[in-house]
């Protein structure tokens, strides 16, 4: 036994392991320039297009909030995966992480979005109060604003047959004035997110 | 063919801005108009010809035949009741006055069992209204108590209130503060920017706390008032002192809930407290499309605007005494002839049970539940649709109902005026 203990201290206690132990030379550690840390602001103006919000895959990982200067990203770090998603999404190049921002350049990717609107006919009630609220139907169409009667069908929707029928959803910019505008909670906005990449000079996709 | 500018004859907001679709005699499409407005127009279920109970069913009966009836059933009774009213023109309204005044009966409208107790409110301590083009171009604060306009006046949020665009409100919604006070979470509730959530029955309470707090008494409200916070109550106004146009919309929740006009004087007398500070209107949110075109045309021919009684020969007035209801669970009334509405589904079951009992004369485009109960309906046009005739919107600006289709049938207002000259020859005068 007592061999044994003499035998694990000369092991454990030798000069030159002892030595390389405590005036070890290694090279300092440095954060390398593709490390993808939590995404910090870059000062840009965040403009609530919510598409951060929108590609984050961690429940809980990112909001945008109205503070005193604007609208700001707001990173929840327990909820964070650091993948970098929002980084790559952000059409205003609100945050940054890692390289994702110059990659994002050099490759020509982006995020788009689209915006697709449902509308339940059973809980319908034709009030038109959607179509009324709806920014984009107002610059498409004065006289929707004033009552709720449209004019024309150049608008994003209008009622029809006692229900309101969407007319033309490329033209909805998500910002979901309609859906708080409804008292029953007939009509719901689906942002659908899609990554494309532009065609590289030279013919390479 | 696409017929501009029609006007719904459902509700009270009298929408006046309907493209409707014709193909032959039928309305196929409409544009503009809510779910309850493309249902009146699209709507199936008329009778097709007048009928007549036998003891086992119905029988078809000739219009004369129908009209002769009905005009010897009226001579022959010592109390007849005419109700209804709210859905056809001014035309219709004043022919039955007359043979109300003829018979010696008593004439009623659908005010009896909705914003009568308003009316009575309003002979106590006048009316503060105005024009709903008035709210939509500066209300920024608006009150909707005891009412939920979503499903009973689907339009008037977005054409007269919180989402129109107005002329001192430009940016129409974010421009205004809507309040809405009622007793459940209604869908009009959702939407509001303050909600009020008040007791059943707690209507008048809640009004004279509101009144104590704008006139400066606020240290004697409680720290609940009928389920509200004294904090709530202080907020909400403060929020109406502020206004620079405050709208106050109130529906049967005020109306005929204990109190009755009570409340609805309170409210008025709270919208004059407010008028210390800025400018408020209150008005009722009407039900029937013509409901108060038939308050107009009764007060301009009797004096009265509903429950007239012209049993003495001359018009009487006492609500209580001489409206439908009562007289019907009094069991007074010996007959009734019920035009444009459907007290079968709206009365109290006892009023109902004598109204089956009594000889009973329906004049109605629809089957409705009042059918079950009547001895003789006689089918006519539906105002707005296919006849045409003046009606009074719920802010008492009268529109023309436009006949958008042709019809077989016959104008309600020609049978009243057959049945009218036919008691004429009966009586021989």
């Amino acid at each position: 036994m007592a061999a044994s203990i003499i035998w694990y201290l000369r092991e454990f206690f030798r000069p030159g392991w002892l030595k390389k132990f405590l005036f070890a030379k290694t090279a300092p550690l440095t954060t390398p320039p593709y490390f993808r840390d939590f995404p910090e602001p870059t000062g840009k103006p965040c403009q609530h297009a919510l598409f951060c919000m929108m590609v984050c895959p961690a429940p809980g990982a990112i909001d945008v909030v109205m503070e005193e200067d604007g609208w700001r990203p707001r990173i929840h770090k327990g909820h964070c995966i650091r993948c970098g998603l929002c980084v790559e999404a952000c059409p205003n190049g609100v945050l940054r992480s890692g390289r994702i921002l110059e990659t994002r350049k050099a490759e020509g990717t982006a995020f788009i979005v689209t915006f697709r609107i449902s509308i339940d006919p059973d809980l319908c009630t034709g009030c038109g109060n959607c179509a009324t609220s709806c920014p984009v139907n107002k610059q498409l169409d004065p006289q929707i604003g004033a009552g709720g009667h449209s004019s024309n069908d150049e608008v994003i929707m209008r009622v029809l047959d006692g229900d309101v029928h969407v007319l033309h959803e490329e033209k909805c910019t998500g910002c979901k004035t309609c859906e708080v505008s409804c008292p029953t909670r007939a009509i719901q906005i689906a942002r659908i997110l899609e990554g494309t990449q532009q065609p590289q000079k030279g013919g390479g996709q | 063919m696409i017929i501009k500018d029609v006007v719904c004859p459902f509700c009270g907001c009298l929408c006046d801005d309907l493209d409707v679709e014709v193909e032959g005699q039928k309305v196929i499409k409409v544009q503009n108009g809510c779910a309850l407005a493309e249902a009146k127009f699209t709507g199936s279920g008329r009778l097709p010809a007048p009928i007549r109970r036998t003891p086992t069913g119905w029988d078809d009966v000739s219009y004369d035949d129908a009209i002769r009836e009905t005009a010897e059933i009226l001579v022959a009774a010592d109390r007849p009741l005419l109700y209804g009213w709210s859905s056809t023109h001014g035309d219709a309204q004043s022919m039955g006055v007359h043979i109300a005044e003829l018979i010696g009966g008593v004439i009623d409208n659908t005010s009896t069992v909705c914003h009568g107790p308003s009316i009575l409110a309003i002979q106590e301590v006048g009316h503060p209204g105005c024009t709903l083009g008035q709210v939509k171009n500066r209300a920024d604060v608006i009150v909707y108590w005891g009412c939920n306009p979503t499903e009973a006046h689907p339009r008037h949020m977005s054409r007269y209130t919180t989402f129109a665009t107005g002329f001192f409100v430009p940016e129409a919604q974010k421009d205004r503060t809507v309040i809405v006070v009622d007793t459940r979470r209604t869908e009009s509730a959702e939407i509001a920017d303050e909600f009020i959530r008040i007791e059943r029955g707690g209507d008048y309470e809640v009004l004279s706390a509101l009144r104590a707090i704008v006139r400066g008494k606020g240290n004697v409200v409680p720290k609940m008032v009928a389920g509200v916070s004294r904090e709530q109550l202080f907020r909400v106004a403060e929020i109406c002192k502020k206004a620079k146009f405050g709208a106050i919309f109130f529906g049967l929740g005020l109306t005929m809930s204990a109190g009755k006009y009570k409340n609805v004087r309170n409210a008025i007398e709270l919208t004059d407290e407010l008028n210390r500070h800025t400018k408020f209107t209150i008005s009722p949110l009407r039900g029937h499309g013509n409901v108060y075109g038939s308050n107009e045309v009764f007060t301009w021919i009797t004096g009265y605007p509903y429950a007239v009684d012209f049993s003495r020969g001359i018009a009487f007035y006492n609500p209580g005494e001489t409206t439908a209801v009562d007289i019907l669970r009094r069991g007074e009334c010996d007959a009734a002839l019920i035009v444009a509405s459907d007290p079968g589904a709206h009365f109290p079951h006892a009023a109902a049970a004598h109204l089956a009992k009594i000889p009973t004369v329906l004049i109605d485009p629809h089957m409705t539940a009042t059918t079950p109960l009547c001895r003789i309906q006689i089918p006519c046009t539906i105002a707005g649709i296919d006849a045409e005739g003046t009606a009074y919107r719920m802010d008492g600006v009268p529109i023309r109902y436009r006949k958008v289709i042709t019809s077989s049938y016959p104008d309600d207002a020609d049978i009243l005026k057959k049945i009218h000259d036919r008691i004429r020859e009966v009586q021989g005068s």
